[in-house]
């Protein structure tokens, strides 16, 4: 178990920065899940705290040592990656036994055999125990890479898009069964992913990073309700938030170049304890809205056509045009559009998020 | 004008059977979606109808005439594939025009006919460029562009936008699905992605191990699943399906859910409805949105214990501890805050399945 830090982290390949002034603290026993794009520094990250690279700054602590000087074996971390890597002519109870039998510090016969039935079981792959690797399925490898990470009893668990080379329906089972592992073993899991929605079903905390630059921190219901800036609401959430260019007129929003108006409830409510008015009327600015907080209704302030419909059997996610500009609502299954069909919309305006249009940063953040 | 029809087609690869009997009617301007898991025979079934596979038995007719004689040329259908195979050393227009080389059309017939294509993929201003300075969805749109520039009877899409990154294909989705509304030409679409299928079928086809599932338009594949397989194929996250013994009571009926203790109450005429299948061997599914939750105690509703929850933005999938098995509810975000919350829970009869074990068959129970 670990509480891991990372302060001022700043890491360069050559030329290349590949993390900026990093931050991040990781409580004993969490779920962090680290979200970003390819080649947002991630991996280097998670490298970082592994003992695989070195900072060219700042420090990594566990439990509050600085572990500078550390070697990756000292630190005593397992990592989980996207390839297995597993021994293809060993069975999975070798597979499983193989990181207890270093020829140093071997454990004791009974202790292995203890350890690798107790993280078959967790992992319910007890019947697999006597198959060789090459003979099972992604999810059961996958499952077996876990099971070799457990049986260590790390201080840490680091894992690397572990999910992203399975097929959906596999990912959808094994998030679920990541996250009971994660509880049941109390463990401190880094999640690495480029899925923000593997990001929010299994975080306990999500960072997202953006070009090496952590860019907010926060549970999921953080993220997602009040995204730091334009690039965290647009990443988070799929489909994702609306952001409409405008302006706050006499407490309307009024949208330009697009040139319709919505309601806007403003006041304290809505910014956390910043006020309207002087500060942001007139000013340039994004308006943000979730899909599910457009709604159709016949007298509806805006008019837009039907540009397409995604049907999720569920629900249905509505791609609306207005002018050149589209946007998406989020409507119920039995809700019966054609394309190019008009319709008339409006939006929550308790849910409208502002950012100021020159930074992107979200006006509640910049209070 | 183009109807299609598959009458007993089987296909064998040496012993592998990859399509079994496979009956089919496509009327004209319908947009067909061949849904399935890979190897499940249809990409064969698409290949098949094009004339690049020969059938061992059965017929494919278009237009009431039987083709499976005739070569791929002389079918009139136009195939685009997920690679785009363009030529490389043409230009975009010339790639358009290729087809057309070989009509006996006047150049002036020719550079009309690409240029109103052109004009409708909204790439005329790439007519000049190579191949290799497009990006992947103008690839995909000049590889359209030549299939329909010949005015084929029938247009076969295998996996088109599947290379293609997420919100690409999104675009790609729609322009599909706005270019079959205005051209209204016969379409068989395949694709193993659920949403393309329902966002863009009027009929979807689901195929599994070279049988036929289902046919159906997305409500009804998604509503009145036919089977087991497709139950769990279509929609996400997966329908709830467990082990259920049914009983009588005195005003209702009840549903017990694996080796629960308590039961579930439904209305009495499930069991008049389950047509003397009562007693036998049933598994009962349930999408997570039929899943009802509530904190007080009411009617009908059952005490449950949540588990993890997963946040997914709009909405939250909390996982429910019935017996030994996990139901998985959609609920509200933040409705549930996270494991071991005592609930309440039912289920909604209207939209319960119930299935024959053995066959996996639905008993098309509606309530």
């Amino acid at each position: 178990m670990a509480h891991i830090q990372l302060k001022n982290i700043s890491k360069s390949f050559g030329n290349h920065t590949a993390l900026t002034g990093l931050d991040l603290d990781i409580a004993d026993g969490e779920f962090f899940v680290l979200l970003g794009e390819t080649g947002a520094g991630k991996t280097t990250t998670l490298r970082l705290i592994a003992g695989l690279e070195k900072p060219s700054e700042g420090q990594v602590l566990i439990d509050g040592v600085d572990v500078a000087d550390w070697g990756a074996a000292e630190r005593d971390v397992a990592l989980v990656l996207q390839q297995y890597s597993l021994y293809p002519r060993y069975t999975v109870r070798e597979n499983l036994e193989f990181p207890l039998k270093p020829k140093i510090r071997r454990l004791p016969d009974a202790e292995i055999k203890d350890r690798v039935d107790r993280a078959a079981r967790t992992l319910r792959i007890e019947h697999l125990l006597d198959r060789k690797t090459d003979r099972l399925s992604g999810g059961e490898m996958q499952r077996v890479s876990i099971g070799r990470a457990i049986v260590r009893k790390p201080r840490v668990f680091l894992m690397d898009e572990p999910l992203s080379a399975l097929d959906a329906k596999l990912r959808e089972a094994l998030r679920t069964e990541l996250k009971n592992l994660q509880i049941q073993l109390g463990a401190t899991f880094l999640f690495v992913t480029h899925d923000q929605i593997e990001a929010m079903s299994m975080g306990d905390k999500v960072g997202v990073l953006n070009h090496g630059r952590i860019v907010q921190t926060g549970t999921p219901h953080e993220i997602y309700n009040n995204p730091r800036d334009t690039y965290v609401a647009s990443f988070v959430g799929s489909p994702p938030m609306n952001l409409i260019d405008g302006k706050l007129v006499n407490g309307r929003a009024v949208m330009a170049p697009l040139n319709f108006e919505l309601p806007f409830s403003g006041g304290a409510k809505t910014f956390g304890g910043l006020k309207t008015g002087a500060a942001t009327d007139g000013r340039p600015l994004v308006f943000g809205i979730r899909p599910e907080d457009v709604y159709l209704e016949s007298g509806a302030p805006v008019e837009a056509r039907v540009h397409d419909v995604e049907n999720h059997g569920v629900e249905k996610i509505l791609t609306l045009r207005v002018g050149d500009t589209t946007l998406r609502a989020t409507v119920p299954a039995r809700t019966d559009v054609a394309i190019e069909q008009p319709v008339r919309f409006a939006w929550n305006p308790d849910k409208v998020v502002l950012f100021d249009k020159g930074s992107g940063v979200s006006l509640r953040h910049a209070g | 004008m183009t109807q299609i029809e598959l009458r007993g087609v089987q296909k064998f690869f040496g012993a592998v059977q990859v399509i079994k009997d496979l009956n089919l009617k496509i009327s004209d301007n319908e947009f067909i979606v061949l849904l399935g898991q890979s190897g499940c025979g249809k990409t064969t079934t698409l290949r098949a109808i094009a004339g690049l596979e020969t059938i061992d038995e059965g017929d494919i007719l278009i237009d009431g005439k039987p083709v499976q004689h005739l070569k791929a040329a002389d079918r009139d259908i136009a195939m685009v594939f997920q690679s785009f195979s363009l030529y490389p050393h043409m230009s975009v227009y010339e790639n358009i025009a290729f087809p057309l080389r070989a009509t006996r059309k006047s150049k002036a017939e020719i550079d009309s006919e690409v240029r109103s294509v052109a004009k409708t993929l909204q790439i005329t201003d790439l007519l000049g460029k190579k191949p290799s300075a497009l990006s992947g969805g103008d690839m995909q749109r000049v590889a359209i562009g030549r299939a329909l520039v010949r005015r084929p009877k029938a247009m076969l899409m295998d996996e088109p936008i599947g290379a293609l990154d997420a919100k690409l294909r999104e675009e790609m989705r729609a322009e599909i699905k706005r270019l079959h509304i205005k051209q209204g030409s016969t379409t068989i679409y395949v694709t193993h992605d659920q949403i393309e299928a329902m966002s863009l079928a009027d009929r979807i086809v689901i195929m599994h191990e070279g049988v036929l599932q289902q046919v159906g338009s997305p409500d009804e594949v998604y509503s009145r699943p036919a089977n087991l397989f497709v139950a769990q194929f279509v929609g996400s996250p997966v329908m709830n399906v467990a082990d259920a013994a049914v009983a009588e009571n005195a005003a209702s009926a009840s549903v017990t859910v694996g080796d629960a203790t308590t039961s579930f109450e439904f209305p009495r005429a499930l069991l008049s409805k389950l047509n003397g299948h009562a007693g036998g061997q049933l598994a009962l599914g349930i999408r997570p949105e039929g899943v009802l939750i509530r904190r007080e105690a009411a009617d009908g509703f059952m005490a449950v214990e949540t588990q993890i929850v997963e946040p997914l933005g709009s909405f939250d999938i909390v996982d429910l501890k019935v017996g030994s098995n996990m139901l998985r509810a959609r609920t509200k975000s933040g409705f549930i805050s996270g494991p071991g919350e005592k609930v309440f829970a039912r289920i909604d009869p209207t939209q319960a399945h119930f299935f024959d074990k053995a066959s996996g068959k639905s008993l098309e129970v509606r309530l």
